[in-house]
């Protein structure tokens, strides 16, 4: 009987994990493999080959298109962590009505499905919309140019990210002890001085972390591209849509889909590197 | 050593369950096909697409059984919501058919006679059979002609893309393809189509204007020699780019049809190219100003019949029979017209929709198809690179 107790509390965890192994193995490591597989192949003859990847590096729209993508999910990252920590320090540190009112509105944007949000938006700040006709009513012409254009979609993206971020830095500053802040006041710390050497040194991971989940719900977004995004360039996601579904050019579609890939590692490698280093001061 | 006991007692109970599932889905089919055997007996039209389409047929499907001819045939639509798995009927019908399944419930299905071509590719010439002439006496009041699938396809509505403007705005619409060209480039600003590939409105544009130049077999050819003559139609469409709608100075061509729809609703444009239908709709709704109309230019941009075919694998060909009669009748004609704007395929006189105000002089008879295989997929392409991404 000893024995058979061992082997299950040997064998206990593995089986544990087991579903969700198999889960992960079936939905993102079996899709990777062949994606990379088909990215390799060629379109008619199906040998090997790097020019569906050659395609995306020389190609100078494909180029664009890549810069462009990158250029507008790190500005919603820089910005929605901006305006999500100016938003978590004030929901932290005050507690009125305002403020919890603030908080139901910050959680708000979780519920709205993308679409709506996005066709609701349009239709506010369109060439013509909402906006252009209060102009209009106050007898004067306005046009935001927000439709087709980076500015549009990072304010979009902006309305779906502040929020989140808002609340993952949130959570951080929770870790902030009031005790702390009120000894450093009464050495005569200014408001500055708590910020930067309590503040900021307490909640910096956490930067890094949102701002990983920010860049990679961005950087493949499909949505907010399609219905604002202008002909060129594009993003990625249009992009990669196009490719699968239009000109049905799979191996081109999975060569892409490789190189988005890639890019949201690169925050997942700065997720994992900023999660697994030690506490130096707490 | 209990836990592994139990983890193959759960399994075993896993399979068993799978297996009852199994058996008591075969047992519900054997019961539907036993109940057909009684005297009324059913006929199954599959069909799919958008809400539209889904709205209209249910309609017709109960109008044909409070008809005198649903006591003989009891007629049930099975339907497939494009989006969810929109290739799927066709999929469905050539896969049974390539098991060799016979005497199924697909009795009747709708088809466009461009997805004929897509059907009889995969599955053979053997897919469809052949409609009797003598069982569907409606017949003769049928206008419209289709390009492919004679004596198989029997077309019972039409929709083409039209020439949508504000009268407000535009007094005296372009008459003919030139016409149009001129009039966008003496309005800079005013004229939008969206993305060949995020929908029929724009691709029609792109098509009519490439095949302008070119005989009209090329039309319904795949043939590629074609393709070495485009340029002519792509220089012209280069040359409107400057043209068309902009936003902050830069030229906009938007994805999907309601893409230019919104702009034209908007005010931010005064003509765009349009599905009649869709643009009936929308009229109808409101979601369009009331001065809004609709033209077809000379050469016409190209349009859609779509037909009921019967499968060679189906089980009630004289009730599919009965239905083709039935919808090629006034009365669901009528329905089509009210409930989809779609183009009646008999004599407009026999319509009393009031949607027919909208249609007038969109003929069924008079229609453009197009059916040109992978060439338009390719001739997308091309407007991608050479237009969308940039004139050059």
């Amino acid at each position: 009987m000893k024995k058979s107790d061992d082997l299950k509390k040997k064998w206990a965890p593995y089986l544990y994990v087991l579903p969700a192994f198999f889960l992960i193995l079936l939905l993102i490591v079996y899709p990777v493999v062949t994606s990379l597989n088909l990215s390799l192949r060629d379109k008619v003859t199906s040998h090997f080959t790097l020019d569906n990847y050659h395609y995306f590096f020389t190609d100078q729209v494909q180029l664009n298109n890549i810069g462009y993508t990158l250029f507008v999910a790190v500005m919603t990252v820089v910005l929605a962590l901006l305006f999500g920590f100016m938003l978590a320090l004030y929901i932290r540190f005050n507690n009125n009505g305002l403020s919890k009112t603030v908080v139901a509105l910050t959680i708000l944007p979780q519920f709205i499905p993308g679409l709506v949000a996005v066709y609701s938006m349009m239709l506010v700040v369109r060439n013509g919309g909402v906006l252009s006709r209060i102009a209009q009513s106050l007898g004067f012409t306005f046009n935001p140019n927000l439709m087709y254009s980076a500015n549009g979609l990072i304010m979009v993206n902006l309305w779906f990210n502040i929020p989140f971020a808002a609340l993952l830095l949130l959570a951080s500053l929770a870790n902030v002890r009031q005790a702390s802040i009120e000894s450093a006041r009464d050495i005569g710390a200014d408001k500055w001085t708590v910020l930067l050497k309590i503040i900021l040194p307490t909640t910096y991971k956490q930067f890094f972390i949102a701002g990983a989940f920010v860049f990679m719900s961005n950087v493949g977004s499909f949505t907010t591209p399609f219905l604002m995004g202008g002909n060129n360039p594009q993003m990625l996601g249009v992009v990669l849509y196009k490719e699968f579904n239009q000109y049905l050019d799979y191996n081109k579609a999975a060569a892409l889909s490789v190189i988005l890939f890639l890019l949201c590692s690169l925050s997942a490698i700065v997720y994992v590197i900023v999660n697994m280093r030690k506490e130096k001061w707490r | 050593m209990k836990f592994w006991k139990r983890a193959t007692a759960a399994a075993a109970g896993i399979l068993l369950f799978v297996g009852l599932a199994g058996c008591s889905n075969s047992s519900a089919s054997s019961k539907k096909a036993s109940s057909s055997s009684v005297k009324q007996t059913n006929v199954t039209l599959w069909a799919g697409g958008s809400q539209n389409v889904k709205d209209g047929m249910s309609k017709i499907v109960s109008a044909f059984n409070a008809s005198p001819e649903g006591k003989k045939y009891h007629l049930n639509l099975e339907f497939i919501l494009s989006g969810t798995s929109a290739a799927s009927l066709q999929d469905r019908l050539v896969a049974a058919k390539k098991a060799g399944q016979k005497k199924t419930n697909y009795d009747l299905i709708l088809a466009s006679d461009s997805d004929y071509a897509a059907y009889t590719q995969l599955g053979g010439k053997g897919i469809f059979e052949k409609y009797d002439k003598s069982q569907i006496s409606n017949l003769k009041n049928d206008k419209a002609t289709i390009s492919a699938g004679k004596g198989y396809l029997v077309p019972y509505r039409g929709t083409t893309v039209v020439l949508a403007y504000d009268s407000a705005k535009v007094k005296n619409p372009p008459k003919t393809s030139k016409e149009l060209y001129t009039w966008i480039k003496a309005n800079p600003g005013k004229f939008a189509y969206n993305t060949p590939e995020s929908g029929g409105a724009g691709a029609a544009f792109l098509q009519t204007a490439v095949y302008n130049y070119l005989p009209k077999s090329a039309l319904t050819s795949s043939d590629s020699k074609w393709a070495n003559q485009w340029d002519k139609g792509l220089s012209l469409l280069k040359s409107l780019n400057s043209y068309m709608y902009k936003s902050g100075g830069k030229v906009v061509y938007p994805n999907k049809n309601q893409g230019t729809m919104d702009l034209l609703a908007n005010g931010q444009v005064e003509m765009i190219p349009a599905w009649q239908d869709m643009t009936t709709m929308a009229l109808t709704a409101g979601t369009l100003p009331k001065t809004v109309k609709m033209t077809q230019i000379s050469p016409a941009f190209t349009g859609n019949l779509d037909s009921l075919v019967i499968p060679s694998i189906g089980s009630n060909k004289k009730g599919a029979e009965a239905v083709m009669n039935f919808i090629l009748g006034k009365k669901a004609q009528n329905i089509l017209v009210d409930t989809m704007a779609a183009i009646p395929v008999i004599d407009q006189k026999e319509i009393t929709s009031d949607n027919l105000k909208y249609i007038k002089g969109l003929n069924a008879k008079d229609f453009r198809f197009s059916s040109t295989g992978d060439l338009a997929t390719q001739l997308i392409q091309k407007w991608d690179s050479e237009i969308e991404n940039g004139v050059k």
